[in-house]
């Protein structure tokens, strides 16, 4: 009787222990998330300021100017999904790289202050959304073996748990950004 | 000279009437006596003579002393080794500003006392080696150390990475998503966004070029706004004798290999500064 008692005890134990287990892991995805989503939003405020200096002397760039003004617009909308956001922010980024690509073909604005100035913001703060990016795909990782490994499997599909997208690292972001390249021309 | 010490020593043996057994013990004991008077102004005047120009050779901009060390609180800030000291030695402290980032190392031996039963002290060594602080060119606010990673060398992956998880005095588990980096480091910190930001794939690079090429185990934090870095030397760095002369001649490339390395790593840091620069 007593030993029947030990093995439901231990069950229960075991059951427990990855109810949590999970239950953290998805947490950390959330919390992580949030951070993702908080330096985002820096980048988004830099958006208009960015344009407003530029557009003056980008003619012939108008249409990246709009669609990333468009691109802002959308991800300030509240109720949008996770998933969008991060797809939000893959085409913030490139056109955010080719803004930056053809301010190098006009001399004034490369030597504006402003743009300079919103030239290194930029950059800072693409190098915290990168280590955000990092951070939540090792979480997701984290949450994903969980709800994909045995035998946690079964708690996360008990409590419909699913696997999360990460964000995929761009090519472009492993390497470093050349000091030289963008001041020295 | 030779003469001298021939003549010294005859007018002994004969002073104790030809007694054999006091002229070795004198000999031995003026041997003894000239031989620490040599080493100690042997190893003054290579440190003088050889290392400092050396050092001011690799940055006019680097003074070294010889008798200084790196203040004991600053050991204590670096979060890298949890014990508090309770006596701090060290030498050849090298300090100095390389476009505007400050920088500062030196030979460091921190020790921890034991008392036993019977009252008798007993030192252990906390960490003994190379010890380096520089500013850093980011912003950060919280600590992020990076330590050797003995657990899952020595415990494999399984248990090793429990063990890791579990080390609760050192902050969060964070790990990091370069296979080389992670086999070689375990990094501890209080914030997994911030440990990345400061940890781009760049640093990560260079402290595993770093590690391989000083062949050390290599201790790394970074609190606020400034890099530690402690190689694990377990001997005093630079401390010539007169004996080994060639043999100390590759202890001092070495150790100017060292320096550079060093120097190296704090450059590449402030070649980012201006771009990272603060906002």
């Amino acid at each position: 009787m007593l030993i029947i008692l030990i093995i439901v005890v231990v069950i229960f134990l075991v059951l427990i222990l990855m109810y949590n287990s999970l239950i953290s892991k998805k947490n950390q995805v959330q919390n992580i998330f949030a951070s993702v989503d908080a330096i985002l939003k820096k980048r988004y405020n830099l958006i208009p300021n960015l344009v407003a200096s530029v557009q003056e002397y980008m003619k012939h760039e108008k249409s990246i100017l709009e669609d990333i003004t468009k691109l802002r617009a959308e991800a300030n909308k509240p109720n949008i999904s996770d998933e969008q956001k991060i797809n939000l922010d893959y085409k913030v980024s490139s056109a955010l790289h080719s803004i930056m690509v053809a301010v190098e073909n006009y001399p004034n604005l490369k030597a504006n202050e402003n743009v300079m100035y919103l030239q290194r913001s930029l950059n800072e703060i693409e190098e915290q959304i990168s280590a955000a990016r990092r951070a939540y795909n090792q979480a997701v990782t984290d949450y994903n073996n969980a709800t994909e490994m045995f035998p946690t499997n079964f708690m996360a599909s008990f409590m419909r748990y699913n696997p999360k997208k990460v964000f995929e690292i761009q090519d472009n972001e492993r390497k470093n950004v050349n000091v030289k390249d963008l001041f020295e021309k | 000279m030779e003469y001298f010490f021939l003549l010294i020593d005859l007018m002994i043996f004969s002073f104790f009437q030809n007694n054999l057994s006091w002229l070795l013990f004198i000999n031995i004991a003026a041997g003894s006596f000239v031989y620490k008077f040599l080493i100690k102004d042997y190893s003054q005047e290579f440190k003088d003579k050889v290392i400092s120009p050396l050092v001011s050779e690799i940055d006019k901009n680097l003074i070294y002393k010889k008798d200084v060390h790196v203040e004991e609180f600053k050991f204590i800030n670096s979060r890298l080794f949890p014990e508090i000291p309770d006596k701090l030695e060290g030498n050849d402290y090298i300090s100095g500003i390389i476009d505007n980032v400050k920088i500062e190392l030196s030979d460091l031996h921190a020790k921890k006392k034991h008392t036993n039963s019977h009252g008798k002290d007993n030192w252990s060594t906390i960490f003994q080696g190379l010890f380096i602080v520089s500013q850093f060119n980011k912003n950060f606010s919280g600590s992020t150390v990076v330590l050797p990673d003995i657990a899952q060398n020595s415990f494999g992956n399984l248990i090793g990475s429990w063990l890791q998880s579990h080390n609760s005095n050192r902050g969060e588990l964070i790990k990091m998503d370069s296979p080389e980096f992670e086999k070689e480091f375990v990094v501890y910190g209080n914030n997994q966004i911030e440990a990345r930001y400061i940890l781009t794939n760049s640093l990560m690079q260079k402290l595993l070029e770093f590690k391989k090429k000083s062949r050390h185990n290599l201790y790394v934090s970074f609190v606020f706004n400034h890099i530690y870095i402690a190689i694990d030397y377990g001997r005093d760095l630079f401390e010539p004798s007169v004996f080994k002369a060639l043999l100390e001649y590759k202890v001092a490339i070495e150790y100017i290999k060292t320096l550079h390395l060093a120097i190296g790593v704090v450059e590449e840091l402030k070649l980012n500064k201006k771009l990272w620069s603060k906002l």
